[in-house]
């Protein structure tokens, strides 16, 4: 048994890191997609790292270690929307719904001939990420950029294995609209648009 | 199966998230229907535009700001009398020892075999992509923290496809994938001091295995008391056996380097 472990500071860092350093670059990188800012994806991701070695001892080593950060990840990012859009003072974080609304849906597919030369690059994605709403955005994010599972997504975003298969659904179809035919597949990129 | 029943599991069937049975039911449509086949081939491109988006690290400054950060909590948290929770802390880890629950039970073998059944059944079973076993060890890693090692089979004509990383209870269990010609090899680890194994018995070059036999899948599998191994596939026992022993020659010796 490793009970004196528990005891000293220094072991309980070691077993923390040990364990979570692997997948802050993953914490980072959902944090930066969520917010589409660096500043507050390093602020959400330093609260749930605080968050995380300090309740370290609830976590089962064994288990999954990536979905445990980050639902506490998820979690401090909500907390802080709601506490930004309750301040609602010059914040960019608009509501989640104002998202759904988004005006400039057709802005990619409105030269489609320069879209179609252009290929899809990183800041296409990251544009339509954004205008998808965040319950969308979320499950879009952890399984088709950080490849969870339908069962850590579902305990990531703390609902229903089913809940997560509509969204995801739904959020890639969004997503595919907003890229018009530049996701597509080479096959469908020779249609005519 | 009609396309509209197919196409409400679109997703699950692109994300190898149907059980066994709805995948060879949905794979079974799939191959007389050109226009769900075109629907899957468009996921796929999509899924294919996501992942390949840049994956973006966090700076050194930050990581380092972090790990100072969490110092000073510790030493923070050191001042108070925090002994009631280190006590509450043994108790969990004893339970959590205690529960059998938490141990894979005798089943694993059998889950992990079925998981299998429904890989062999995508087109491509990988999440991960890569026949360089090194790239795909370093991919569990960062992907799971699951250290894994791979062996190389190509001299027997076995092929590296790559890593999957799947749950086996309430584990993470690493698949590394390969092919010999169209047939699928999964060799999984499971990080599990120790699991009821069950099958029949079978001594080569000096280690004990546990075989078994489902649906027509051969498994082998042992345990190190750190983690269970096991091989699936339709091929022989003998290839088994020998992948299995190769197996362990290089993880014996990844360990002791």
């Amino acid at each position: 048994m490793r009970l004196i472990g528990w005891l000293t500071g220094e072991e309980k860092i070691r077993e923390f890191e040990a364990a979570a350093l692997v997948h802050l670059d993953a914490l980072f990188r959902s944090a930066l997609r969520l917010t589409q800012n660096r500043a507050e994806a390093e602020d959400i991701v330093q609260d749930t790292w605080l968050r995380a070695f300090r309740s370290f001892h609830r976590f089962d080593p064994g288990t999954n270690c990536r979905a445990w950060l980050l639902t506490i990840l998820r979690n401090a990012f909500v907390t802080r929307r709601r506490r930004a859009t309750q301040e609602a003072v010059g914040e960019s974080a608009l509501p989640d719904d104002a998202w759904q609304s988004a005006t400039d849906t057709d802005t990619l597919i409105r030269h489609p001939e320069d879209a179609l030369l252009r290929s899809v690059v990183h800041g296409d994605v990251d544009r339509a990420l954004r205008e998808l709403p965040l319950a969308h955005r979320e499950v879009v994010i952890l399984a088709d950029l950080e490849g969870l599972t339908y069962k850590e997504i579902a305990q990531v975003v703390a609902c229903p294995i089913g809940t997560v298969m509509s969204r995801l659904s739904r959020g890639r179809a969004q997503l595919r609209r907003r890229l018009g035919h530049l996701a597509r597949e080479p096959g469908y990129a020779k249609e005519p648009e | 199966m009609t396309c509209a029943e197919f196409q409400v599991q679109l997703h699950a069937y692109v994300d190898g998230e149907l059980d066994p049975t709805a995948m060879t039911i949905a794979g079974a449509h799939l191959g007389g229907c050109s226009e769900c086949h075109d629907l899957v081939a468009r996921e796929r491109g999509l899924r294919q535009v996501l992942r390949g988006q840049p994956r973006e690290a966090a700076s050194a400054e930050f990581r380092a700001e972090l790990r100072a950060r969490v110092r000073r909590a510790a030493r923070v948290a050191a001042m108070r009398p925090w002994l009631i929770g280190a006590a509450a802390a043994a108790v969990a880890l004893l339970a959590i020892s205690l529960w059998p629950g938490l141990r894979p039970g005798p089943s694993l073998v059998a889950k992990l075999a079925s998981k299998h059944s429904v890989y062999a059944e995508i087109e491509q079973p990988a999440e991960f992509r890569s026949d360089d076993p090194r790239a795909v060890e370093l991919w569990f890693r960062e992907r799971a923290g699951l250290r894994v090692t791979v062996s190389d089979y190509s001299p027997s004509g076995i092929r590296l496809l790559g890593g999957r990383v799947a749950e086996a209870g309430d584990r993470q269990a690493a698949y590394v994938l390969y092919e010999k010609g169209h047939t699928l090899m999964s060799v999984f680890t499971v990080p599990a001091a120790e699991a009821a194994l069950t099958g029949a018995r079978v001594s080569y070059r000096g280690h004990d295995y546990l075989t078994l036999q489902r649906k027509g899948y051969r498994t082998v599998a042992w345990t190190d008391g750190q983690a269970v191994f096991g091989l699936i596939s339709m091929l022989s026992y003998e290839a088994l056996l020998e992948c299995a022993d190769r197996l362990r020659l290089d993880r014996a010796a990844r360990l002791g380097a």
